[in-house]
């Protein structure tokens, strides 16, 4: 009986032990060296992008925890939005603490020697601020000039703004101080704070003499404590919280700032990690994509690998090899331009950091890049490359032998990491799985939709295919729907950076438009405020002289909320059940009276505020909508207002919807006439100003004649957005820029990977006649077109994102600017057209004879 | 007696597709004995080149058994017919398939290199050079002509000393003066090697230079001749 083997007994090599792979990997590889080295350009950028945010966030958190104590200047700040009440000053003197104080206010400053005028915060010094950390100034010995009689010191910007130099004198009140110097660096201001409300420091015995402080004068009073420990400030802030609370003062400690600070920038941090991720999981995209073509043209080298005796596995190999190989190599360069431009960005973030930051190299985001560089070239790379494993070896026998569907473990493992990637990898980075999940549900919304738009042009194309227009056109955008052409791919790694711009844009501009509010016809864009009952009518004459429209002249009375439906506020403050937030409770409102709805009102339900003359519980106010949902309070609910110790029960009349940008002063109360008329109150009158020098000429006036009432010129908060969103738009553009850089580089991949069906097409097309002028032409046109469909991917997502964004979140009106989309659809494709020409050109410029010669 | 290499008894090949089945192959039986050989002819779609696929270990049978060197393929995975293949078997192709990535002598040495055999390249530089390409070693397929690349097809094919060499039409792509080298060139390495031939061709004057012709049509053989072999 003859006997048969039906299993080979073989020892199976693994990859790390089978010299051969290597071999074969290298072999086939040093022909298609640079062609997988733009596989993994992608991931380069990704990685890149990861590690520059990665390391530019640890270092900043080194460089928090190295500067902490100059976040505040001291150990423990105490504040207050007015005086000290004596029962809080005795608490907080019994510590037997050194502390200085501070007292800040917003004014108008009067530059004298341009005569310009400006809203400052006036922050007047006493003690000795700061205790950690210096006030560094130009000249250097200008900060103790301030306490030596009638000079200030002013931030950069203003100096800068209004050409300030030393021995300039600005007037504040009544007084005119003389300029000592420019502050460059104090604990605790700057950065983005001096963008929106720059500052001028003088000594606090000097505020008293300007003026200033009068009834219903805004000032804030701040105390500065300097303990022992960080512990001491911690168990003294813990000791001093009930009193504190009670009067709705606050404190914060050099901790709690870090933390405060620290997760401002995490928040920010988050933002742009999703920005470098997006780029990171596009480039794999990418990756993996190219990939796929790869194998899938090696699928007759298999073939014959297979038929002279390689296993599948052994196959596999040898191409993973390769491109894991090139991954690592692609994650080290990554990593290291990643160092590069994190370097760079401070100079991108100047200004915007209260603090002087060192930015160190992180090893740590090194290390991590690397680790997901590795991660992602194997995971990105294998799914593609499991195919070669079930290449038949009767492909060399039939090249189209298709065995079918075949079920592949190692396959439905890989995409299983695939898909707990982001999520695994955002549960690190936040230590938080829930953040981790939704940052992968975010992550595949937005690829989700950026692919469903990009489906949808494809499919609209191609149903309205423009079958009259001219050959090349119609060749070239018939070009897009060669097979293996990644068409898609590419217009959602494109449009995503697209997207991100635009979005951007989309966001900056709707919100330039609430403020631009003022850009309206008859719409108040000056603020006049502080305005004494004496000085109302002076103030109304002054503006009626300089031929100004007086939209409103208002009153305006401070109280606070002593009871809230029947219950004393500090039960409330106790009461940990309840939702309604203590800065609600505790804060100082202010409030006016009339009987009319503004324009920039509208009752939602209930009525206006009214008296119901000789009634008990007869003060009927209006509440603005945000903060009915604030202090939970429907109408009928009962209230009693504190105006300057006077009780004034009221009940909610109705909840009126408020405008806010709109011709402001706008008010969360407002009371019916015949209530607060003799209550101690500031008035408030709001103007329009359209032209320059009329404002220049009204606003120096207004100084010199009523020196306490300020001016807020919306048009400079205008500029002052514009400013912020400029140094916000460039960190984000910057990282926009990556998307698009990873989308170019997988347009460069696609272009090699169909150049040999592109130059057989051009053969053809020479062979009948086509002139290579013409073949330019259709290439450039088919990129055109590739970037004009990218860009508009993202153009429309992002419209459509915007409108979202604006209306939900930042609750403003919807506005683009046509402009500046045309201007990034126009940038994005002429990018698209030159990556896509420069990668093209050996495919139009090689000769038919030599192509024919390579092809047999 | 002479050692059966391979024996092949009632091979059928089916190919389902919807509700309709292709016959390919039907219920085929032959064996081949170590160092004869023979050719299968035949028109094309007649099955010759699917009975190849199949004695060769590179598809399997819907029915049907095939056994090679006493190992049973259909029975065995395709990682364990790979293994079988490289340790038995050399391939001519019609289309050469070499590795158009390698040198003709990195092609020459793979199936040597795939059993883990080190020291390799004298031996593949000496097949190189029987068949005249000493000078074209280190020449990518793309820089050879079509009777050069069929030659180092060949070297590869007989570098592991193959019990059993399988050639699908090794002269269908090349010019006469070419392919008679070629096949002259194959016949002697063949005798030399004393490897067993399965060789299918649409070349009558081709299969003649073999022992054996097994004439085929519609999947079955309906002839078998057994000729006087002149080189």
């Amino acid at each position: 009986m003859i006997e048969y083997v039906i299993k080979v007994k073989r020892k199976i090599k693994p990859i790390y032990s089978d010299p051969w792979v290597w071999k074969m990997a290298w072999r086939d590889a040093r022909h298609n060296f640079s062609r997988l080295f733009l596989f993994v350009g992608s991931l380069i950028t990704g990685i890149a992008a990861v590690v520059a945010i990665a390391s530019l966030n640890y270092s900043l958190q080194a460089d928090l925890d190295r500067n902490a104590k100059e976040l505040l200047g001291a150990d423990i700040v105490v504040g207050a939005n007015r005086q000290f009440e004596p029962e809080v000053l005795a608490v907080l003197d019994s510590s037997k603490l050194e502390y200085a104080s501070d007292a800040e206010m917003a004014s108008m400053v009067m530059f004298m020697h341009n005569k310009q005028s400006r809203l400052v915060r006036v922050m007047g010094i006493d003690g000795p601020y700061p205790f950690y950390g210096e006030v560094e100034t130009l000249p250097p010995n200008a900060y103790p000039e301030i306490f030596k009689g009638r000079n200030a010191i002013l931030d950069e910007t203003l100096a800068s703004q209004y050409e300030v130099s030393s021995d300039d004198s600005i007037k504040i009140g009544n007084i005119y101080f003389k300029v000592a110097g420019v502050v460059q660096k104090i604990p605790g201001g700057g950065g983005v704070l001096s963008t929106f409300t720059p500052s001028v420091y003088i000594g606090m015995n000097e505020l008293d003499s300007t003026g200033l402080i009068q009834f219903g004068s805004r000032i804030s009073y701040k105390r500065f404590y300097k303990t022992e420990t960080d512990a001491a400030a911690e168990e003294i802030g813990e000791k001093w919280r009930p009193t504190l609370r009670r009067y709705g003062h606050w404190y914060d400690t050099v901790q709690e700032r870090k933390e405060e600070l620290g997760n401002g920038f995490q928040s920010v941090y988050r933002f742009f990690t999703l920005l470098a991720f997006m780029a990171l999981i596009l480039g794999c995209i990418g990756v993996a994509s190219s990939v796929h073509i790869y194998a899938r043209e090696k699928r007759d080298e298999v073939a014959v690998l297979r038929c002279i005796g390689s296993s599948g596995w052994q196959a596999f190999n040898i191409f993973f090899i390769q491109v894991f190989v090139l991954g690592v190599l692609g994650s080290i360069i990554g990593a290291a331009l990643g160092m590069g431009i994190q370097q760079l960005v401070p100079v991108l973030f100047s200004g915007s950091i209260p603090i002087e930051l060192q930015f160190d190299l992180s090893w740590r985001a090194v290390y991590e890049g690397l680790f997901l560089g590795i991660v992602v070239s194997i995971l990105f790379t294998a799914l593609p490359l499991v195919a070669v494993r079930f290449v038949p070896p009767l492909t060399v026998l039939r090249a189209d032998f298709n065995p079918g569907r075949i079920f592949s473990k190692t396959k439905w493992v890989v995409i299983g990491f695939i898909i707990l990637f982001p999520i695994l990898a955002a549960w690190y980075q936040t230590q938080s799985l829930i953040y981790g999940l939704t940052f992968s549900m975010g992550l595949a919304v937005a690829l989700g939709c950026l692919s469903l738009v990009a489906l949808a042009l494809l499919v609209l194309v191609r149903k309205y295919f423009p079958k009259k227009s001219g050959f090349i056109f119609r060749h070239a955008l018939s070009n897009l729907f060669r097979p293996n052409n990644q068409t898609q791919v590419l217009m959602v790694s494109i449009g995503l950076g697209a997207f991100i711009i635009a979005t951007l844009n989309v966001i900056q501009y709707s919100l330039l438009d609430q403020v631009e509010f003022t850009g309206n016809e008859n719409q108040s864009n000056t603020i006049l405020f502080d305005i004494q009952p004496t000085q109302k009518d002076g103030v109304v004459d002054l503006i009626k002289t300089h031929n100004l429209p007086v939209n409103q002249v208002v009153p305006i009375i401070t109280c606070r909320i002593s009871e809230l439906k029947g219950r004393p506020i500090d039960v409330y403050q106790k009461d940990t059940t309840d939702n309604i937030p203590n800065w609600a409770l505790t804060r100082e409102y202010r409030v006016t009276y009339r009987d009319s709805l503004h324009i920039s009102e509208e009752m939602l339900e209930g009525e206006l505020q009214h008296l119901k003359k000789g009634q008990r519980d007869s003060v009927w106010v209006s509440i603005s909508e945000g903060m009915q949902e604030s202090l939970d309070v429907k109408i009928g609910d009962s209230l009693v207002f504190d105006v300057q110790g006077v009780p004034i029960p009221a009940k909610i009349s109705g909840v009126r919807k408020v405008e806010w940008p709109k011709d402001p002063p706008n008010f969360i109360f407002v009371f019916p006439t015949g209530v607060l008329e003799y209550a101690p109150q500031i008035w408030v009158a709001a103007t329009r100003v359209d032209d320059q020098q009329d404002a220049n000429r009204f606003t120096q006036e207004l100084v010199t004649e009523f020196p306490n009432v300020s001016l807020i010129d919306l048009r400079l908060i205008l500029s002052t957005v514009n400013e912020l969103f400029g140094k916000i738009a460039m960190v984000v553009r910057f990282l926009a820029f990556f998307s698009i850089i990873t989308g170019l580089v997988v347009l460069a991949a696609a272009v090699m990977n169909s150049k040999f069906v592109r130059i057989k097409e051009n053969i053809l097309l020479r062979t009948i006649g086509a002139r290579t002028k013409q073949l330019t032409r259709i290439t450039l046109i088919e990129y055109s077109y590739l970037g004009l469909f990218s860009a508009l991917t993202g153009i429309i997502l992002s419209l459509i994102s915007g409108w979202f964004l604006a209306h939900f979140f930042f609750q403003v009106n919807f506005s683009i600017n046509v402009v500046d989309m045309a201007s990034i659809g126009i940038v994005v494709m002429a990018l698209t057209v030159i990556i896509g020409w420069f990668n093209s050109r050996e495919v139009i410029n090689t000769p038919p004879l030599q192509v024919l010669r390579k092809e047999n | 007696m002479p050692e059966t290499v391979l024996q092949a008894e009632n091979l059928s090949k089916i190919y389902k597709s919807g509700n309709k089945e292709l016959v390919v192959l039907d219920e085929v039986s032959f064996s081949a004995e170590q160092g004869t050989s023979l050719s299968i002819i035949g028109p094309s779609g007649s099955g010759k080149t699917t009975l190849l696929g199949l004695c060769a270990g590179l598809d399997v049978p819907s029915s049907g058994t095939i056994s090679l060197m006493g190992f049973k393929l259909n029975k065995m995975s395709e990682d364990d017919r790979a293994y079988v293949r490289n340790q038995f078997v050399g391939f001519v192709f019609q289309n050469f398939q070499l590795l158009s990535t390698l040198t003709a002598l990195e092609n020459v040495m793979i199936p040597m290199e795939l059993r883990g055999e080190k020291n390799v390249e004298p031996k593949a530089t000496e097949l190189l050079d029987r068949v005249g390409l000493a000078d074209r070693m280190h020449h990518y397929p793309s820089q050879l002509s079509g009777g050069e690349q069929q030659r180092v097809a060949m070297a590869r094919a007989f570098i592991n000393s193959p019990k059993i060499l399988f050639a699908d039409e090794p002269t269908g792509n090349l010019d006469e003066e070419t392919a008679d080298h070629v096949t002259n060139l194959l016949f002697s390495l063949n005798q030399e090697e004393k490897t067993t031939l399965v060789l299918v061709t649409h070349n009558l004057e081709l299969a003649k230079k073999t022992e054996r012709v097994l004439q085929m049509k519609g999947g079955k053989i309906i002839e078998e001749k057994y000729l006087k072999v002149v080189i």
